[in-house]
């Protein structure tokens, strides 16, 4: 089991937690609006061995460092030739993004858990699939028709994980992506690849704003996963543990800039939350020890539970989330000037620093 | 992944395999889609078919056309065979602690033969990534706090897997070419894994609140007819048959109109509406023969002879050709 | 389809807790009754149950359940009768592993398949002590009551801790219904405390269930 799964909660507690979660508006407990994301410490460039790389440290004491190392690779033969055969030359030399995944590598490591464990590799999935989105890092990762960067993206977590590690997890991979740099081509064509060992004229990766200032195209930007949770009506970004603990449903949505500028969504997944691994509490109806009912059948007592229906005392939640509230979901965290770009526009914001 | 350490493993420097030549690109032909792009592939789908556990199903969709007469060694196309157990409500694990409610675990599994590469005896992250999925979408829907201080185990062997894209057009020597599925392949193959572990689950009579289905859409820009902005919503993508862009698998609860697993992945550009909706078609698709299936199942056991048509489809179990 | 019984599946819709009570095998969503199973629907007025309760309310509605194809319950509950197999004794408490639920086991647990299962599959229960008989309980030794090996029907009297389920034999019909004796000959109950070897013609002290 995950170890942010383990819950010290009563069901009185999850009780009173759930009922003023949805509350309209919902009240959090500690103060913040439903979009609200929780403050963070973030800063970038901080290894000087590593291309690129960033540490964000969050109010409740997770932090993670990300590092990325990028290296040569000799793109295989034939490779691209393939894609001119079949798609009439009109993509010619784009590489294939479902193969391309093998250009870079997600490695997570959290304190306590083996690296075989379930949600690390669950992690590195969702990270992945979020990058890979419609193959535009793998452009970016082409050298020439021979070659290619790989990419190595290794993401620490420094402390236990309190909360839903993802989105720490998202943010420090975006700051680090940002801050990649890559050392400028020298030579030409398809010939072997020479680079500047001058550190000052390597390239970004994801380019920055000041370089193309005169481009009417937005730069474009790595992706970040949020994380969403569903409470009754209301709909709540960035959840801390405990109201993780009583999430009907959890979300994690990968958002990106397009080129014009606008929010869209690259990859979604559902999490399975830790709700449903909480006790339900014992209906008033039920307990023996206030005398009213002392002993009642099995079937009787699922009866009284079930006509409860989770009203008077904490119930598990069951079943999934309504189709109308994942497409607010997504909708909201695409929306103009939303949550998605509030989280984009801090974090390029530390990249100035 | 380190190396598996309780069978006998071949020896690491063993003889080269036999490197066959490439035939000639201009004879392979690629499979086409010949069913409507809302139309669903016919599924098989039987429970019961492990007497030992609790509950199992077996499910299997059959590639739309044989290209045996290619004369290639190779099908063209592949097909989806999955055998799902489940072992359960029973004792906790020794080791684990008191949980008030029922513990689901699964397990997934691809044969070693299951896809044109091998696959090895441990589980690989791909196959850990789709139990996890698995997990989200079992877990919404097995009443769970009826089944105090009990475990159960879903374990499913999937025996052969889809491919992840036409092996013909794919590059020599990536990992499509070996028939290594981890992309596209994979969202049908959880698609397939979630409606039979429905089926399975069921069978064992744990408490459900609604017969759950998977279902997987997809985008893609292959075809001509253009019906929104250049790009096609197809419903159950047979990923040899069509380039696909982007796609969602769902698992849907039909009854209660929810979802308690949804995956989408790839280029979606604006599109994901379009693509959750046509997951949910899919889904839906699939759930019309997992209630035949299910509703088989128990009329056979509770010895009700329910006409010819139900003793027949017992033996036969389900074959059903559905259309959107 | 010409079938006697209706059958439900799950998430099928069976009326408002208007209309109806939930029974077994049903669940509520936002007022109304689902099915949570795969088998027989049947709806009763069973009044007699619920009717000296606190809430008047519930008598005259019917209550539907749908009951699983394989009939028996899955899960020992508190008052299921049980038939385990005893696999330790001690001074203050027998261990068993229950193998079946139902007093002539009707519903036999499947045995664990994966590895975590230690005693062969059955829920590991405890026989305290004062648990054993209902008369003089603090005179009953477990050792002259059960022997390892011994099949026992008992019914639980709670789920217990972590590892293991409460269990009582207090009752005549409770008790040991198959034993060995020491030379390995299958024995049969003398009287309410006694098993006899046939071969030896040697007794051995038993909780002894009253034959059926």
């Amino acid at each position: 089991m995950a170890p942010y799964a383990n819950l010290p909660l009563s069901p009185a507690e999850l009780s009173y937690l759930y009922s003023s979660l949805a509350q309209d508006p919902p009240i959090r407990p500690d103060g913040r609006s439903a979009t609200q994301f929780r403050p963070l410490i973030a800063e970038s460039n901080i290894l000087p061995s590593a291309n690129g790389s960033a540490r964000i440290c969050f109010i409740d004491g997770t932090e993670a460092v990300v590092g990325v190392k990028a290296e040569v690779e000799q793109t295989h033969e034939n490779h691209l030739v393939a894609q001119n055969d079949t798609r009439d030359g009109e993509r010619t030399g784009r590489p294939d993004p479902s193969s391309a995944g093998s250009w870079f590598e997600i490695s997570i490591e959290i304190p306590g858990l083996r690296d075989d464990d379930a949600l690390p590799v669950f992690l590195a999935a969702m990270l992945t699939e979020a990058l890979l989105g419609d193959g535009e890092l793998t452009l970016k990762l082409r050298i020439n028709n021979r070659f290619h960067w790989r990419l190595y993206i290794d993401v620490l977590l420094l402390s236990q994980p309190l909360s839903y590690p993802l989105p720490l997890l998202s943010l420090t991979t975006h700051l680090s992506l940002l801050s990649t740099r890559l050392p400028a081509l020298i030579s030409e064509g398809d010939e072997d690849p020479l680079f500047s060992d001058d550190w000052e004229a390597s390239t970004f990766l994801y380019t920055q704003p000041n370089s193309n200032a005169a481009g009417k195209l937005h730069q474009s930007k790595p992706p970040i996963t949020l994380l969403v949770i569903s409470a009754g009506e209301n709909i709540i970004f960035d959840p801390s543990r405990d109201e993780l603990a009583v999430a009907e449903a959890v979300v994690a949505i990968s958002i990106r800039q397009n080129l014009l500028g606008h929010m869209e969504v690259v990859a979604l997944r559902t999490i399975d939350a830790p709700s449903r691994l909480t006790a339900s509490g014992v209906p008033r109806s039920l307990d023996a020890t206030t005398g009213t009912n002392a002993s009642v059948s099995n079937a009787d007592a699922q009866a009284l539970r079930e006509e409860d229906e989770g009203q008077s005392v904490w119930r598990p939640p069951r079943g999934g989330i309504n189709r109308a509230k994942l497409s607010q979901m997504m909708a909201t965290a695409t929306m103009e000037n939303g949550i998605g770009q509030e989280v984009m526009g801090g974090l390029a914001g530390v990249q100035g620093s | 992944m380190q190396a598996d350490r309780r069978r006998a493993n071949a020896p690491a420097g063993g003889t080269a395999p036999p490197f066959f030549a490439t035939i000639p690109r201009e004879s392979l032909k690629r499979p086409t889609r010949t069913r409507k792009p809302d139309e669903h592939r016919k599924i098989f789908l039987r429970t019961g078919v492990v007497p030992s556990a609790s509950g199992s199903a077996y499910y299997e969709v059959p590639p739309e056309s044989d290209h045996t007469s290619d004369g290639l060694l190779i099908p063209s196309s592949s097909s989806l065979k999955i055998t799902c157990t489940v072992h359960g409500p029973r004792p906790l694990p020794r080791n684990a602690q008191f949980s008030p409610n029922l513990l689901l675990t699964t397990n997934v599994k691809f044969a070693p033969f299951a896809t044109r590469q091998r696959r090895g005896y441990v589980r690989d992250a791909s196959e850990r990534d789709l139990g996890v999925h698995l997990e989200t979408a079992l877990r919404g829907v097995v009443i769970a706090d009826r089944w105090p201080k009990s475990a159960c185990d879903v374990v499913i062997t999937i025996l052969e897997g889809e491919e992840d894209c036409f092996w013909g057009s794919a590059p020599q020597g990536s990992d499509a070419s070996k028939g290594k599925a981890g992309g596209w392949g994979m969202m049908g193959v959880l698609a397939g894994c979630i409606t039979v572990a429905s089926a399975a689950i069921v069978d064992a009579g744990i408490d459900c609140v609604d017969l759950i289905s998977g279902g997987v859409a997809a985008k893609t820009t292959s075809l001509g007819a253009a019906t929104d902005g250049g790009a096609l919503i197809l419903l159950d993508p047979a990923p040899a048959e069509h380039d696909i862009s982007a796609a969602c698998v769902v698992g849907y609860l039909p009854s209660r109109d929810e979802l308690t697993e949804i995956w989408m992945k790839g280029g979606v550009g604006g599109h994901s509406e379009a693509l959750i909706d046509g997951a949910v078609r899919s889904a839906t698709l699939a759930s019309t023969v997992l209630a035949e299936a299910v509703k088989e199942a128990a009329q056979s056991r509770l010895g009700v002879s329910g006409g010819d048509d139900a003793a027949n489809g017992a033996l036969k179990g389900k074959d059903t050709a559905m259309t959107g | 389809m010409a079938s006697n019984q209706p059958i439900s599946l799950p998430g099928q819709h069976l009326g408002t807790t208007e209309t109806s009570n939930v029974g077994a095998g049903t669940h509520i969503q936002s007022g109304h009754i689902y099915s949570s199973l795969a088998g027989a629907l049947t709806s009763s007025t069973a009044t007699t149950k619920s009717g000296n309760g606190k809430k008047p309310t519930t008598k005259q509605r019917p209550s539907v359940s749908v009951t699983r194809p394989s009939g028996a319950q899955l899960l020992p509950e508190v008052g299921t009768v049980v038939v385990g197999r005893i696999t330790r004794t001690g001074p203050r408490q027998a261990n068993l592993s229950i193998l079946a639920l139902g007093g002539n086991g009707e519903h036999v647990i499947s045995p664990a398949a994966s590895s975590s299962g230690g005693d062969g599959g059955g829920f590991p229960a405890i026989i305290r002590q004062q648990d054993i008989r209902a008369t003089e309980i603090d005179k009953v030794k477990v050792g002259e009551s059960f022997r390892v090996g011994d099949v026992v029907r008992a019914v639980v009297i709670s789920l217990g801790d972590e590892k293991a389920y409460y269990c009582s034999t207090a009752r005549n019909e409770l008790g040991v219904v198959l034993a060995v004796s020491e030379w390995g000959n299958q024995m049969f109950p003398a009287s309410w405390r006694e098993f006899v070897d046939p071969a030896t013609g040697l007794g051995e002290s038993r909780k002894v269930a009253k034959p059926a």
